[in-house]
């Protein structure tokens, strides 16, 4: 119920009645899910890992010996059983439908078997990152989402093997997309006042970085592409250089709403300007104007 | 130098700051001390520049806050981060580049090591470590000796002695008097958000003796410890 009550507050928080949120986030689970079963034989395979990394989280040591502490050994691992199932419950449904057994039954049994497990949050290792010269966003970023990072170009190189450019065009949306989740949240005050330039510069110097690094991340795909499958370099070039433009959006928007996260409105004038591109034209300008007026306490 | 004029800051109906009206000059350290709530860290924060408030802040710098190396009571780490990259981070923002911050290790702190894993003492060290890094002028230090050993208690003291050498103008806060004893020019408390006494180093133990004699008076003898 707690947990109810808190996820129902984060929807609030963005601006969505709860309802809706679930309405959205179900309809959107069911899209990915088919359209993954329908791209590709590695749909099984591809929910479940990604069922079972959600319920590895779950079993994070600080929150499974805050249950047992609090609700005593049996009721504890009671909650997280029923926790998992909950989790694992839209993912069964979608791979009983696709008729993926094996899967069906490996996520029953790992649901149950990791009711009982207290994983190690993180260990005692600092992941090298070729960032660490300008920290925060890649740096950190990096660091959380280096495994994502590392299918899309497992993706990239089928993509060349297979000679199939749709294939790696999903590849390089999926890095411009991990490295645009880099600038979702909002860093606390501090770390925006401590900039000793006007706001401009500011934006400015974040555009510059996020360009820089993102531009690092995304060359292996791009040059893939272009090298292997010369005679389509538009639809490349294209997605590169929206790439960028999007990213360049997200931090503007970013800013627009801060210091409170970007909410309902900034994701859907988003939304809207990927299906209609022109509209970045107004939208970059606003976003901007906005992110100035904002930053203006912090850096006047 | 820096001169607060009329100073006032309230949040909705609850006033926090009134009629604040403190100067504080180069080569001296300046104590802020008051009860929990009675306004320290919201004085610091306006400096800072961090909160809007009434009334006039100014120094021979505009804006202060570029010269300024803030230590936040609680400083907040992003997870992931090691201590080499937090220090590049603020030094960066400063338009300055640390090459080697390991050589500038003063509290041989594992700067390799995210610093959202360090101790609470270790966490307040790299933020002392990383404002000194800044090159500031002013420094205002929010409670610095919060959960640090001994060590290095002695090490921010004698580090805030340098400051003052330097010509730096140091403000700091702390529930520890004798810190404050070992390390202020003068002390100024806060009641209710309002300056009511300041004193300077010959009037440490009156001052002591009467916030003791304030906060605790006969308030132990009802506990009825036998």
């Amino acid at each position: 119920m707690l947990q109810f009550n808190r996820t129902n507050r984060t929807l609030r928080g963005y601006g969505m009645h709860p309802v809706l949120g679930y309405l959205l986030g179900f309809a959107a689970f069911i899209l990915l899910s088919t359209y993954l079963f329908h791209q590709t034989t590695y749909g099984g395979p591809v929910l479940l890992l990604l069922a079972l990394g959600i319920l590895a989280k779950m079993a994070a040591t600080g929150r499974t010996e805050f249950l047992r502490l609090v609700f005593g050994d049996r009721k504890g691992r009671l909650i997280r059983l029923l926790e998992n199932l909950m989790i694992s419950l839209p993912f069964l449904v979608v791979l009983l439908y696709q008729g993926a057994y094996a899967a069906t039954l490996l996520l029953i049994a790992g649901s149950g078997a990791m009711a009982g497990l207290r994983l190690k949050g993180r260990p005692n290792f600092t992941l090298p990152t070729p960032f660490y010269r300008k920290p925060f966003e890649f740096t950190v970023g990096f660091r959380n989402t280096w495994y994502l990072l590392l299918p899309a170009y497992i993706l990239t190189a089928i993509a060349v093997s297979v000679q199939n450019l749709n294939l790696g065009l999903l590849a390089m949306l999926l890095v411009w997309g991990i490295s645009m989740t880099y600038y979702l949240r909002p860093e606390p005050a501090y770390f925006v006042w401590s900039y000793a330039v006007r706001p401009s510069g500011f934006i400015f110097e974040k555009m510059k970085t996020a360009t820089v690094f993102a531009a690092g991340l995304v060359l292996p795909v791009v040059a893939s592409l272009l090298l292997f499958f010369p005679q389509h370099p538009e639809m490349t070039l294209f997605i590169a250089f929206f790439g960028f433009v999007f990213l360049w959006t997200i931090i503007l928007a970013k800013y627009a709403a801060y210091p409170d996260e970007m909410g309902l409105p900034e994701g859907v004038l988003i939304a809207l300007s990927i299906y209609f591109l022109p509209l970045l034209l107004v939208m970059i300008p606003f976003f901007y104007f906005k992110s100035i007026k904002n930053l203006n306490l912090l850096l006047k | 130098m820096i001169r607060i004029k009329e100073l006032h800051k309230q949040y909705g109906e609850n006033l926090v700051l009134k009629n604040v009206n403190l100067s504080f000059s180069g080569g001296r350290v300046y104590g802020i001390v008051g009860e929990n709530g009675a306004g320290k860290t919201t004085l610091f924060r306006c400096i800072a520049g961090l909160e809007d408030f009434q009334g006039e802040i100014s120094s021979e710098f505009r804006p202060l806050k570029n010269h300024l190396g803030l230590l936040l009571t609680e400083p907040f780490f992003f997870s992931n981060m090691t201590g080499n990259e937090y220090i590049r981070l603020l030094c960066n923002a400063r338009g300055l580049s640390i090459p080697d911050p390991e050589a500038r290790n003063v509290f041989d702190l594992p700067l390799r090591q995210y610093a959202s894993t360090y101790s609470t003492g270790m966490k307040k060290k790299l933020a002392i470590t990383a404002i000194l890094l800044q090159e500031n002028k002013y420094f205002i230090l929010d409670e610095p000796f919060n959960g640090v050993d001994i060590q290095s208690n002695m090490v921010i003291t004698e580090i805030i002695h340098k400051l003052r050498e330097l010509d730096k103008t140091v403000l700091v806060s702390s529930h520890i008097f004798s810190t404050l004893r070992d390390t202020c020019d003068e002390i100024h408390l806060l009641k209710k958000g309002e300056p009511v006494t300041t004193v300077d180093k010959q009037g440490f133990d009156r001052l002591e003796a009467e916030m003791k004699a304030a906060t605790i008076g006969n308030k132990l003898e009802k506990l009825g410890i036998k």
